[in-house]
């Protein structure tokens, strides 16, 4: 069964159409890459998959319920990492991760934020009695990760997860996606094409608001041309 | 309703670990210790005058402590939230904008309903903060004071007095709150805020040589008219409803104003 389904869906914002009749699935479990330039309308079709933003035409789908019409049903789902982290500064990590999870209605709150800020990093680093104002860029990325990771959604939508971690971060939070796997059905968008080739299965390229490829990422990057020159290719123009 | 007391938990968290409530504690502590002293030291000038020529010329308000200071203070403390308020309900939606945490309130499973009451108890809570600390003002007539007959002051005026304070706290946000959802910037809200409260206290007066009915129109709606008669201490029940009313409809154009992100 697909987990997201979306059809024929088109976001207009006056007479600029940032994303053009996007129509793809995604199955259970699976980790779809999205992959496009600056600009090519990755966060706008994530930000109406989480219900944030309307549809100007078209429908989505999460677990089969209509984004639009349920949207309650849908937000209970998913977990959402916005491309700049939500975080209040004046709050401490566990403040903030406590909010998150009483607005999610996580059921053991103290045991669920333990286990969020070990799979990103924050318990080792023994960051959650800090205020997120004083954390570096990457431990207010992590955050953001933690608080979508609470209450274990089955579905992750993840807007540029990795941005503003060092390589060894990368490595790490790429790693904790992975595990998901199987788990929890993901969206993964990045313009970093080796972190694709890492951890997704599929990969749905986009440019200028449409799909210029959707296919398994062994397809995609296994022929004499690798990834990046496909990228290249049917991003050019 | 458990999401709508996390949001005004969260809300009063952070008023009070950023410097602008202590900011506005402290001007409201300030100003309004002012106005006690000049209405106390008044009200001092006025009985040693009437105790030379005679207490029957004495002007009726300054017959006792309850009207002649705490209802004069009071009516001070009104004019000083309408100045303070502002800087209390201008962050509510304008900073949630601005820092992208927005995203995280419309994207969690929470009505946007729950969303807007838990932003507005957390705001009244804030002013209600502001407006408990001139309760000490009262207290130190009634520890004091005396009075030659009966007790110091007339507590059911003193408390619908407050009460009155409240409502007119409560109103000042709710009308404030509709305004921050309105942009981003927290200064521009605080601003319209304050343009909006300032001649809608005033219109009777900025009316008064318009022609009836409109003035007559004017007068009933002028916030400052409204609250007189709560302040005194009269069960006035024209103006509860104006006032709650007032924050029933605030309330509703905020929900609008948040439900309205889902279709544009």
């Amino acid at each position: 069964m697909a987990m997201i389904e979306v059809k024929n869906l088109t976001k207009r914002y006056r007479d600029r159409v940032a994303i053009d009749s996007l129509e793809f699935a995604v199955g259970e479990g699976e980790i779809l890459g999205f992959l496009g330039p600056n600009g090519a309308g990755k966060s706008t079709a994530m930000k109406i998959l989480t219900g944030f933003l309307p549809p100007s035409e078209g429908s989505a789908r999460v677990a089969g319920f209509d984004v639009f019409e349920q949207p309650l049903e849908v937000k209970r789902r998913i977990g959402y990492l916005p491309e700049n982290p939500p975080l209040y500064p004046e709050m401490t990590v566990r403040a903030y991760l406590k909010f998150v999870g009483r607005l999610k209605g996580v059921k053991d709150l103290g045991q669920d934020i333990e286990r969020v800020a070990r799979a990103t990093g924050l318990f080792e680093a023994g960051v959650l009695d800090r205020l997120i104002l004083n954390l570096s860029k990457g431990f207010r990325q992590r955050v953001g990760l933690a608080q979508a990771l609470l209450g274990s959604p089955p579905v992750l939508i993840l807007d540029e997860p990795t941005e503003g971690l060092d390589p060894r971060q990368r490595a790490e939070v790429l790693g904790l996606i992975r595990r998901l796997r199987g788990k929890h059905t993901v969206i993964l968008s990045t313009h970093i094409l080796p972190e694709v080739k890492e951890t997704c299965e599929k990969v749905l390229i986009i440019h200028r608001g449409k799909i210029v490829a959707h296919d398994a990422i062994g397809k995609l990057s296994g022929g004499e041309a690798g990834l990046e020159d496909v990228f290249i290719k049917l991003t050019a123009a | 309703m458990r999401n709508t007391l996390a949001i005004a938990r969260k809300e009063l968290t952070i008023y009070f670990t950023t410097p602008w409530a202590y900011m506005v504690f402290t001007a409201m502590a300030f100003i309004s210790s002012f106005f006690f002293i000049g209405y106390l030291s008044e009200f001092k000038e006025v009985q040693l005058w009437a105790r030379q020529m005679g207490w029957a010329r004495l002007p009726s308000e300054y017959k006792n402590l309850t009207d002649g200071v705490v209802v004069q203070l009071w009516g001070a403390v009104l004019i000083i939230t309408l100045f303070v308020a502002p800087f209390l309900s201008m962050r509510l939606f304008a900073e949630e904008k601005r820092q992208r945490t927005f995203e995280l309130l419309m994207t969690a499973p929470v009505r946007p309903i729950e969303i807007v009451l838990g932003k507005y108890l957390g705001g009244v809570g804030a002013i209600s903060a502001t407006l408990g600390l001139t309760i000490v003002y009262p207290l130190i007539l009634a520890a004091f004071g005396s009075s030659e007959s009966g007790s110091t002051l007339e507590w059911s005026t003193v408390a619908l007095g407050y009460l009155a304070l409240l409502l007119w706290g409560a109103t000042c946000m709710g009308i404030g709150m509709f305004i921050s959802s309105l942009t981003e910037s927290q200064m521009l809200a605080a601003v319209l805020n304050f343009a909006v409260l300032l001649p809608w206290w005033l219109l009777s007066f900025l009316t008064r040589s318009a022609e009836e009915p409109f003035r007559s129109i004017a007068n009933h709606l002028s916030f400052g008219v409204q609250v007189q008669n709560l302040i005194k201490g009269v069960l006035d029940l024209k103006a509860l409803v104006f006032f709650a009313s007032l924050i029933l409809f605030s309330i509703l154009l905020t929900h609008r104003s948040v439900e309205a992100q889902r279709w544009t």
